[in-house]
């Protein structure tokens, strides 16, 4: 592919959207309509949603004793439902009967209005406020009415009693229950007042009996992320759809309504230039209409609840409009393929609309209440993102997390871009014929002995998801040894021979299985023996992984920690995952992606690995381990070499962790870090390995080989296309 | 000459071509054929076209016209057979291939928010001509079609005469060795009919190999050097029109090509195409 002309291409799709009304109204017109609009339709469904409160009754936990006359205004107060006690922690309670609890102190707050709407501020975290925010959180309570201790000897002696109030002001049923407690509670001060002011003979208005704090228990970021949460990744993410989805059917569907597809096609241009261009033409369309609404919503969000000071960070707009620049590719890429099917405009709305839907589902899900960002969730696509964009608004993204979503995203996006491009090789979808889908998505049984790169990127796409969801049933239903011998034979092994076999792969070619050089062998186990010194020594110091992190690891390297004997270990953690993960790897990927040269090959061999391991923390020794792996197949074409090293480098992980006394004798285990003087032996023997091997002769250059035994049989491979 | 097996009589009247006359042919085709699912659209066509000769791609609706010269410009990729442009094979070297190729169809649109000089700065782009051979190219030819009036104008409001000059200029801007013309004239009025037959003259003149379909008999009988009868994917004669008309023993082409049609297959296997 040629990126000048992908960019001409491209440069020309965007002049030709720019000037087209109906996208640009999509794009801008549409998001500076939406959000005013959307603040009328706040205030009607807000005013409807009032009417089935006020039927409801509240829920109220009350702590602490009421005096008699208040409990009996409570509870003639009507729709509330009183829980003594309901959600309190033994020790509020305790500190509440036992009269040691006292009311917070009041700090000055910038509200006008006492008693109503008082910020959070006003009250320091306290165990009460505490506990009151789970009650309510926990839905045990619509809001929380503590009764102070000595509220009713105050009372009696013509004191000041408090009570509190705690609410969730992000839960209109919670400011609904505070209404009506304080109405009650305002119902029972004004008798009580009018009754001193009677027996002391004293003018109206005298006297002041209760002091009600009401005290919003959402914490400050919350209360408008939570909100914004839950609207923003839905809005965000339908209005990218809609910003990608006329100019996907004009660029395509359009262009052949036009005739104007034909003209392109005989232009000296390669399939994959098109589409490059025309898809970075619907995705930037996309993300300018994502651009338009983020910012948009920021300027008019203050108004969308009035009453509500809602503040959010920049930085979390900003971060917001980077989770968007995966969601957007994935839907530039479908909407592309999609609409590279119609045969003109109307049709490519027909197309289009049920894939918008298809789109637009998960990015509702956010909108219920419990549905968070997880390790399950991370490899939806869509959902993930509109969750990371959740998460991110309410500040609890863990890094973890963040890696995986995006991970996975990025492994969607490339997936959608693949099955684009795909859709522009078929000539007659292109040219207005309806070709069957079926040969978009069939495999054909090719003459080539290797797989093709975009059969690896999908296999791994394939395999990615198997092994994450696979691992993460197992390792709730099954033992670590058990997780780890299905997830190696079974979502690696498995797969990887099933292709060969069934798409008629040369398994010779495809998974080198070649007897190595000597050379290669003792390269091999040079490297085999010291890679982990480099990997332990360098890398993990530039990202250190937590501690949590490096127990788990130990761990499974350990079998569940269990006593298992330290050959079954080297057979599970070793030998294992040699076989298995190189034949995918080092084998069927790295055979798929040898066309395109040794460095980009290595390169995207190693990241693959290393994403795979789906840890960020593990990305940058795995990455290292997949090159050096990858170098050594690559040299030697021979997948044993790559094996021998895995094992040995795994085995010793294991062993170090197995037996302490043999790390402790190298100098290990002690320090956090691996000493340099060991890190530095270890990189002279693998620089010694690395040399055996660049030392090689390179018999195994792409066209060579093909030349070689191509058109005999055997291992014949086509030759480049 | 008899024709072992499924008779092609495009083949052999290639066959019988002398050497030197395949060397000079800009454009050959060898044994297209054309599937689409269940439907064989061509059927094995070969036709070759020299430099400075207009060939004529003659044939009723769906003998397949559209889908061998679709396959001759790249667009489709034949089921079997080979296309050479200018010796080089287009399966093979299509970027290359293609640049000699200049394609046009009487269906093909403009992009309606472009005007036309923009969309020919884009192709000539595409087509990777230097900026200042653009420029040159660009003024050249929206002053040789007279496009001057209507240039800047997004092409969406132009008239359809206008709209094909303007997909003339596109087609001829990278002067391509080969022009390649889809019923060009298909749905046009008599003056920018008249154009286009103009401009074929002119490019034949410069020395380009010209093949254009038409199923108007009339304007293959004057423009053509050579005339190719396309039927049911099949070539069932070829030659000049005196020869074509020789052989039929008609007067007029429309006859020939009729009385072709009648005698089916029994004629396919006739020598023909010297």
């Amino acid at each position: 592919m040629r990126a000048h002309i992908a960019w001409i291409i491209f440069r020309k799709e965007l002049t030709e959207t720019l000037r087209d009304r109906r996208t640009l109204f999509m794009m801008i017109g549409l998001p500076i309509l939406l959000y005013p609009m959307m603040i009328i339709a706040v205030g009607w469904f807000q005013e409807s949603q009032a009417e089935t409160r006020e039927e409801r009754a509240s829920t109220i936990a009350v702590w602490g004793e009421a005096p008699a006359a208040l409990a009996h205004d409570l509870a003639a107060a009507g729709r509330l439902t009183l829980q003594p006690w309901a959600g309190v922690p033994a020790d509020v309670r305790e500190a509440l009967a036992a009269g040691t609890a006292t009311p917070p102190p009041i700090i000055a707050a910038p509200s006008g209005r006492r008693g109503r709407w008082t910020p959070a501020e006003a009250e320091r975290e306290n165990p009460v406020l505490r506990a009151a925010r789970a009650a309510i959180g926990n839905r045990q309570a619509d809001a929380v009415l503590v009764l102070w201790p000595g509220l009713e000897r105050a009372i009696a002696r013509g004191g000041l009693g408090t009570v509190s109030v705690y609410f969730d002001s992000v839960s209109l049923d919670s400011v609904k229950a505070r209404d009506r407690i304080e109405d009650a509670v305002g119902a029972y001060r004004t008798r009580l007042i009018q009754q001193r002011e009677r027996d002391a003979g004293l003018a109206e208005g005298f006297a002041v009996g209760v002091d009600v704090r009401a005290r919003n228990v959402a914490p400050e970021s919350r209360r408008s992320a939570e909100l914004l949460g839950m609207l923003l990744p839905f809005i965000l993410i339908v209005m990218s759809l809609l910003g990608g989805f006329y100019p996907a059917i004009d660029l395509t569907a359009g262009e052949k309504e036009r005739g104007t597809m034909q003209t392109l096609m005989c232009a000296p241009l390669k399939p994959a230039e098109i589409v490059v261009g025309k898809f970075l033409t619907v995705w930037v369309m996309a993300l300018v209409a994502a651009l338009a609404n983020v910012a948009s919503l920021a300027a008019t969000l203050g108004r969308i609840v009035p009453g509500q000071q809602l503040t959010v960070a920049p930085s979390a707009y900003v971060l917001t409009f980077l989770m968007l620049v995966p969601v957007t590719f994935i839907i530039a890429a479908v909407f592309l393929a999609v609409a590279a099917f119609a045969r003109d405009f109307k049709d490519g709305q027909n197309f289009l609309t049920p894939i918008y839907m298809l789109l637009a589902m998960p990015a509702t899900v956010t909108m219920l209440p419990g549905v968070q960002l997880t390790g399950a969730t991370a490899f939806v696509p869509v959902l993930n993102i509109a969750l990371l964009i959740k998460s991110l608004l309410l500040g609890e993204a863990p890094a973890e997390l963040v890696f995986l979503t995006l991970t996975a995203s990025a492994m969607y996006a490339m997936l959608a871009v693949l099955l684009a491009a795909r859709v522009f090789q078929q000539e007659q979808v292109l040219l207005g014929g309806r070709q069957s889908f079926a040969r978009v998505f069939g495999i054909e049984r090719r003459a080539d002995s290797v797989p093709s790169p975009s059969l690896v990127l999908v296999s791994y796409a394939a395999v990615l998801v198997t092994v994450f969801y696979g691992s993460l049933w197992l390792l709730r239903n099954a033992t670590v040894l058990v997780t780890l011998l299905v997830t190696e034979y079974g979502f690696f092994l498995v797969p990887t021979l099933a292709c060969v076999v069934l798409l008629g792969l040369s398994a010779r070619d495809t998974l080198s299985l070649r007897l190595p050089p000597l050379r290669g062998v003792v390269a091999a186990v040079l490297i085999g023996v010291s890679a982990w010194t480099v990997a332990g020594g360098i890398l993990i110091r530039l990202l250190p992984p937590p501690d949590s992190l490096v127990k788990a690891l130990e761990r499974i390297l350990l079998l569940d920690g269990r006593a298992a004997p330290l050959w079954l270990v080297w057979l599970v953690v070793g030998v294992t995952p040699a076989i298995c993960e190189e034949l995918y790897f080092r084998g069927f990927v790295l055979a798929g992606l040898r066309r395109t040269g040794m460095l980009p090959a290595l390169t995207v061999t190693a990241v693959l690995f290393g994403l795979a391991h789906s840890s960020i923390y593990r990305l940058l020794p795995t990455v290292f381990l997949g090159l050096v792996f990858g170098y050594a197949v690559w040299k030697t074409r021979s997948i044993a070499c790559s094996m021998i090293a895995h094992a040995l480098n795994n085995g010793l992980m294991a062993t170090l962790v197995f037996m302490p006394a043999f790390g402790e004798r190298l100098g290990v285990g002690t320090s956090a870090y691996l000493p340099w003087s060991l890190t530095a032996v270890g990189a002279i023997i693998m620089l010694v390995g690395l040399a055996l091997l660049w030392s090689l002769p390179s018999r195994d250059t792409p066209r060579t080989v093909y030349k070689k035994n191509g058109p005999t049989g055997g291992g014949a491979a086509g030759p480049e296309p | 000459m008899q024709v072992s097996g499924a008779a092609r009589p495009g083949e052999s009247a290639w066959r019988q071509r002398t050497f030197w006359e395949k060397m000079l042919a800009v454009l050959q085709a060898e044994g297209l054929v054309k599937r689409f699912e269940e439907i064989e659209a061509v059927r094995g066509v070969s036709l070759a076209v020299g430099a400075g000769e207009v060939v004529g791609l003659l044939g009723p609706n769906g003998a397949g016209k559209t889908t061998t010269l679709r396959m001759l410009a790249g667009i489709l990729t034949p089921s079997a057979g080979r296309v050479l442009v200018g010796g080089i094979d287009l399966r093979a070297r299509p970027l290359e291939a293609k640049r000699r190729i200049g394609f046009l169809s009487g269906d093909t649109q403009l992009y309606q928010r472009l005007s036309p000089r923009e969309v020919l700065t884009y192709f000539g782009r595409l087509y990777g001509l230097d900026e200042a051979r653009l420029s040159r190219r660009v003024a050249e030819l929206i002053d040789q079609l007279d496009m001057g009036a209507f240039a800047a104008r997004p092409c969406g409001t132009l008239s359809s005469g206008q709209k094909q000059r303007a997909n003339i200029a596109r087609a001829f801007l990278h002067e391509p060795d080969v022009l390649i013309l889809d019923e060009p004239t298909a749905a046009l009025d008599v003056i920018t009919g008249q154009f286009i037959v103009e401009s074929i003259r002119r490019e034949r003149a410069a020395g380009r190999a010209v093949l254009f379909s038409t199923h108007i008999m009339g304007e293959a009988g004057y423009l053509c050097d050579r005339i190719v009868l396309l039927h049911d994917g099949r070539v069932i004669d070829a030659g000049t029109l005196g020869e074509l008309l020789q052989r039929t023993g008609c007067d007029n082409l429309t006859d020939a090509f009729l009385l072709h049609v009648r005698r089916g297959r029994n004629l396919a296997d006739a020598p023909i195409g010297t």
